[in-house]
């Protein structure tokens, strides 16, 4: 398996021989300070706004629909066919989402947190795929595990997983949890002991809401990925969840990655609802907010 | 909390004329129930909207405080409306009213006491853009490609506002209304205003109280004063004929000029347009002044441009009708408040730009926070808590710990510079406030409140005016712009 980041490197470099070719047509409409060591490599990740139509007749209103949508549109064509560099871009987009599912977590970014990690009865990412029962169980040793270090019935049990997208953690992690930490802090709010979960399914929160029983629980968890972005995250909140719990007292957060709902102010927003939950002592529908 | 309303109301004191409209803003939820709380103003509802009434004045040079005030609270309870039922609005002060002597003491008194969160405007380009949302300029400027130019032509000033694809692009505004030259039925002069002096001069009118003008005569002043501002307006004015523009101008001119596809008129003169056009000097005099022929005569002369005339939603209302409906946008669901210290009245603001550069390392970024904010000394009342709203606007997404650095900076510098100030107030561009208050707070401990909104765009030397929070999630906001023009000094009290 090749690692993303070596696909999409790969691919800008063959793009960028093209476009010498080719000589490129493309109005930059808005151009973002774009960091130089990142690597673009869809139109919501890199935020920069590109005509691909040679002479629209209307400039201004095709960008504002450009804008409006992480879509594919106004990407032009030849003949009746795509461009092989939109081609090459949705091939190495599919790649990328392919890739997320069967990419691992980076260890320094776990550890950095001091996230321990347990495993799931998922056993491997076949298995995962078609078994989503066997990635709500932890393994026996993961139960002892999580008894040995956890404290027992904290206010706010944080758990993190790869679930479907190991890129989302690696992404987003560093910018929802620190800012996530600050908002139960600023309520004055205890958290338990945080861990990472391998092979995750969001029901894993009732298993181990039944072995911790927190009051709220907060699961950080990898989206299935798609074609606009690989590495989105959702966080799914529960008050006290446990076996048996039905996914309508399930709140959640998705799609957050840079170009969808924003990071930092995620971690901070999950706060606040961990909050309300406390307050009103309920989650999902039955919360007001 | 979806769907529930606030109650606005708009007062308007122009040179001849005064209203009022009770609208309602319908607040809706515009984002998934999956996505961070965002809402929107979904739908402005005219409620009321008062008769016309004549401005009273108590001489030329002041306005009658006690009989405004008796117009405002008899309309109100006309239309059932209390002071606390009121959460937004503005009152304006428009056209020659707005140099009277007391003009500004008036619309402080009037927003004080017509509600919680009814602010006080002024000046020439936020009237401008309130008439021209008024009247509808700037949705009509979203179904088009090109640009469209409302003219708010009232008793004193004709305010032009343009808008490209719903955005105010400028304002210009000229001496130019009804109530300009005042005159009897046999054409006997009565008044001639000051303002509109040095364009006669100009032109080599010799116009003076007690003399008399044939109507053929005033018909070719009125003439060649539309003409003055609509080729100006349209971009045909020679440079002689710019000048001549210029003499007429209140404030500074519109550099550049856009290209204009359609134009609009709004306004008192808006209104007399519809009526029939005046054909003796008894027929022009009916309210003592050139209004009717100046309407009738502009109506003639747009017809000379390329530009297409197009109806405006409303006329004579068009400006209250801005201040009373368009006048208030929503905050960012996601934000750091205080709810004690709301509402914020007619806060200055400044601007911080940062980009992604200024963060790696972030010693750019000090710098930047420690030159906007030591400038500022100078510019805000040190003693003033808050002393002004900082807006930080960059595109590109902070990360934790560039949040971190710039919540650094900021309370660092603030509290040097503004050590006796107990309050700080951020306002930012992208959805990032709850976390960056959250982060500000923490630093500043419980000595100085932070107040921290999101999704409001402002520019410096604009005004803000923060309300009281709504379902503890959310203020009003009224943006008291001066992003148009250049001009100098601040725009009220």
């Amino acid at each position: 398996m090749i690692p993303s980041i070596e696909l999409d490197q790969f691919v800008d470099r063959v793009m960028a021989e093209l476009e010498k070719k080719l000589g490129s047509p493309d109005v930059s409409v808005t151009t973002e300070s774009a960091n130089s060591n990142a690597v673009t490599h869809s139109a919501t990740d890199s935020g920069v706004v590109t005509i691909k139509v040679p002479q629209p007749r209307w400039e201004e209103g095709l960008a504002e629909l450009i804008e409006s949508t992480p879509a594919r549109i106004g990407v032009w064509r030849t003949g009746t066919r795509p461009l092989t560099k939109e081609m090459l871009k949705f091939r190495c987009d599919h790649a990328a989402a392919i890739d997320s599912i069967y990419g691992e977590v980076n260890e320094k970014l776990l550890e950095q947190f001091g996230l321990f990690t347990v495993d799931t009865c998922y056993e491997n990412t076949e298995n995962y795929l078609r078994r989503p029962d066997m990635g709500r169980i932890i393994t026996e040793r993961g139960m002892d595990l999580i008894r040995e270090s956890c404290k027992a019935k904290p206010q706010v049990q944080i758990v993190v997983s790869d679930g479907l997208s190991a890129n989302a953690i690696d992404a987003n992690l560093p910018d929802v949890y620190p800012s996530l930490l600050d908002s139960l802090t600023a309520y004055g709010l205890k958290v338990g002991t945080p861990f990472f979960v391998k092979g995750g399914r969001v029901a894993v929160m009732d298993h181990i809401g039944e072995l911790l029983q927190p009051d709220v629980f907060v699961l950080l968890i990898g989206e299935r990925p798609g074609l606009v972005s690989s590495k989105s995250m959702s966080a799914y909140l529960c008050y006290q969840p446990r076996k048996g719990t039905v996914e309508s007292d399930r709140t959640v957060i998705s799609n957050i990655h840079p170009g969808g709902t924003p990071p930092v102010e995620a971690g901070a927003y999950i706060g606040t609802l961990v909050h309300k939950m406390l307050e009103q002592k309920t989650s999902g529908i039955h919360l007001d907010l | 909390m979806d769907g529930s309303w606030i109650t606005s109301a708009g007062i308007d004191i122009g040179t001849s004329t005064t209203k009022i409209i009770i609208s309602r803003l319908k607040l809706v939820r515009a984002s998934s129930a999956l996505s961070l709380p965002r809402y929107e103003i979904a739908e402005r509802q005219l409620l009321y909207a008062s008769p016309i009434y004549q401005t009273p004045l108590k001489s030329w040079d002041e306005i009658d405080a006690d009989r405004v005030w008796s117009i405002v609270s008899g309309e109100l309870a006309k239309a059932g409306i209390t002071k606390a039922d009121l959460k937004s609005g503005a009152v304006i002060i428009t056209g020659e009213t707005a140099t009277k002597a007391n003009a500004s003491s008036i619309v402080h008194l009037l927003s004080e006491r017509s509600g919680d969160f009814v602010v006080a405007t002024a000046g020439a380009d936020l009237e401008g853009y309130l008439a021209g949302k008024g009247a509808g300029a700037d949705r009509r400027s979203n179904q088009i490609r090109g640009a469209v130019a409302n003219i708010d032509v009232g008793g004193g000033t004709a305010n032009v506002a343009i808008f490209r694809r719903g955005k105010a692009i400028g304002t210009v505004t000229f001496h130019i209304g009804g109530r300009l030259i005042q005159l009897g039925e046999r054409g006997n002069l009565l008044y001639i205003s000051p303002s509109i002096r040095p364009w006669l001069n100009y032109r080599g009118y010799k116009l003076e109280r007690g003399s008399s003008i044939t109507f053929i005569d005033l018909k070719e002043l009125c003439q060649q004063l539309c003409r003055s501002l609509l080729r100006y307006l349209s971009g045909n004015a020679s440079s002689e004929q710019t000048y001549e523009a210029h003499t007429l101008l209140l404030g500074k001119p519109l550099n550049p000029l856009p290209d204009m596809e359609e134009w609009m008129v709004s306004g008192g003169i808006g209104k007399l347009m519809q009526d029939q056009a005046p054909v003796t000097l008894a027929e022009t005099a009916i309210f003592q002044d050139i209004g009717p022929l100046l309407a009738h005569t502009l109506k003639e002369c747009m017809n000379e441009y390329s530009l297409r005339w197009i109806e405006a939603e409303e006329t004579v209302r068009a400006t209250v009708i801005g201040a009373g409906m368009q006048s208030t946008e929503i905050s960012g669901a996601t934000v750091h408040l205080n709810a004690k210290l709301l509402p914020i009245r007619n806060l200055p603001v400044l601007k911080l730009d940062i980009n992604e550069a200024m963060f790696h390392p972030p010693i750019e970024l000090g710098h930047a926070v420690e030159e906007t904010l030591r400038g500022s000394t100078s510019l805000f009342d040190s003693e003033a808590s808050p002393p002004f709203a900082l807006s930080v606007t960059g595109t590109f997404a902070l990360n934790y710990v560039n949040l971190q650095q710039l919540a650094e900076q900021l309370h660092i510098r603030f509290i040097r510079y503004f050590p006796n100030s107990e309050v700080m107030v951020v306002i930012c561009e992208r959805d990032i406030a709850q976390a960056l208050g959250q982060a500000l707070q923490r630093r500043a401990g419980s000595g100085l409140q932070v107040i921290c909104i999101d999704q409001i765009r402002v520019e410096h030397g604009d005004y803000i005016d923060l309300g009281e929070p709504i379902s503890g999630m959310m203020i009003p906001v009224v943006v008291k712009t001066l992003a148009f023009s250049q001009r100098d000094g601040g725009m009220d009290s």
